[in-house]
């Protein structure tokens, strides 16, 4: 299991497209994805589970991943929330 | 999915103003004050003793209830006294105070709380009645929870969860059941809520409520589209379907004798291990598998009522003379129908 903290950089936090790309880069491996928000734990694949966190811009989040690619899955979801979903 | 590893969540305080919305009609004494203070004990407290100002071991952290004993004590003394006892209770950082029985505050005891930011209710029932229904509402606020991945849906009045890994087409098994007349709980996360130690309630999320996406199509309103009779916003659950890839590995039972249960915050939960095959119309087994629980629940186990009439075949030829094995049929005399 791999675990590592973001924290949502863009502006507009995770609305609709930022939540779907998410969805589609973790839908891409093979491990479970997990992205948890104060214990409130969602599936990383889960588009509605990923807009449920409503997370705005400065909170935290923890990118969980178990399975064979879980740490190229964790380094690859990090940098995506450290881009910014390309909105900054 | 592993359900003894699921985190619990537990709810550390709520706020005083949400009182408001219990089944106990508070009503609000002191105005705008305090409101906004945290509860962060679900007890509830008669202060007697510290009204009489023995104040060592006095559950200040709880919510104090002001029933028939504590009105007539104050009543009975004068009004310094009652100054000094009402005194007693507001040196501590209490929560909220609730007087029961629908009586009048003692404009003294009002005048105090408003200087030490203490939120006062009163409340039409008597005191066991206040008890109740306060308990039972901040039993279920501060009850235990987790969120699970899966689509949970109303069969028959029987509340199932399916679950499983993304993909598998747990979304597309809940809309084909809200087709059949079923009714959607709560779709992708699942919060389950322990009540009474030994039930486990489950319900959506304020935001996603009866939204659901289909892949390939998109996010849908469940509720829109299908109307209220599709919907419900809670529901207990007894079953949960674990959906998976048919795997040769994998045993999966045949007889459905030897039933297996998952354990939800310590309770257990009959659990459905289901595999995927192609041609195998998942819908319709919930259905069955709905019915079946139901029947149970009822008295009636058909793998049991099988395996009994078995045995007793087994006993009668064991019995009987040796003859060749012949099975019979299930009518024998047909009164001359030729269908």
């Amino acid at each position: 299991m791999v675990e590592k903290l973001v924290k949502v950089v863009n502006r507009s936090g995770i609305h609709t497209r930022p939540a779907a790309s998410i969805v589609k880069l973790a839908s891409k491996f093979k491990s479970e994805i997990y992205l948890i928000r104060d214990k409130f734990a969602i599936n990383g694949k889960s588009i509605i589970g990923v807009m449920t966190l409503a997370a705005e811009q400065g909170s935290e989040i923890k990118v969980r991943a178990e399975g064979p690619d879980e740490q190229e899955a964790v380094d690859e979801i990090v940098k995506l929330f450290e881009s910014g979903f390309g909105e900054i | 999915m592993k359900f003894e590893e699921l985190e619990e969540i537990t709810q550390e305080s709520i706020v005083v103003e949400s009182l408001l919305s219990s089944p106990a009609k508070l009503k609000l004494l002191t105005g705008n004050i305090g409101l906004d203070k945290l509860i962060k004990n679900k007890d509830l407290h008669r202060p007697q003793l510290a009204l009489a100002g023995f104040v060592e071991l006095f559950n200040h952290n709880q919510i104090q209830i002001i029933g028939n004993t504590e009105y007539f004590y104050l009543k009975s003394l004068t009004k310094q006294q009652r100054i000094n006892s009402i005194k007693n209770l507001a040196q501590f950082d209490i929560p909220c105070v609730i007087i029961t029985n629908g009586r009048e505050l003692f404009p003294e005891f009002l005048q105090i709380a408003k200087e030490h930011n203490i939120p006062i209710f009163s409340t039409d029932y008597n005191t066991t009645k206040a008890f109740n229904l306060l308990s039972e509402y901040l039993d279920d606020q501060f009850a235990p929870h987790v969120v699970v991945h899966g689509s949970f849906v109303d069969v028959y009045g029987v509340g199932v969860l399916f679950v499983g890994k993304s993909g598998i087409g747990k979304s597309e098994i809940a809309l084909d059941l809200v087709e059949r007349g079923h009714r959607l709980v709560a779709d992708d996360i699942v919060m389950l809520t322990k009540k009474r130690e030994t039930i486990i309630m489950g319900t959506g999320t304020s935001l996603v409520q009866h939204f659901m996406e289909i892949r390939g199509l998109g996010i849908i309103d469940v509720r829109q589209m299908f109307g209220i009779r599709a919907i419900r916003f809670q529901k207990r659950l007894e079953i949960i379907v674990e959906l998976e890839e048919w795997s040769q590995n994998q045993e999966y039972t045949r007889t459905g004798l030897d039933e297996t249960y998952a354990n939800i915050m310590g309770v257990e939960i009959s659990m459905v291990k289901l595999p995927i095959i192609p041609g195998k119309n998942i819908t319709v087994i919930a259905e069955v598998i709905a019915i079946n629980y139901l029947l149970r629940t009822y008295g009636y186990n058909a793998a049991k009522v099988f395996t009994d009439n078995l045995k007793d075949a087994i006993k009668k030829r064991s019995a009987g003379p040796q003859r060749n094995f012949q099975d019979k049929r299930l009518i024998n005399y047909f009164q001359g129908d030729n269908e």
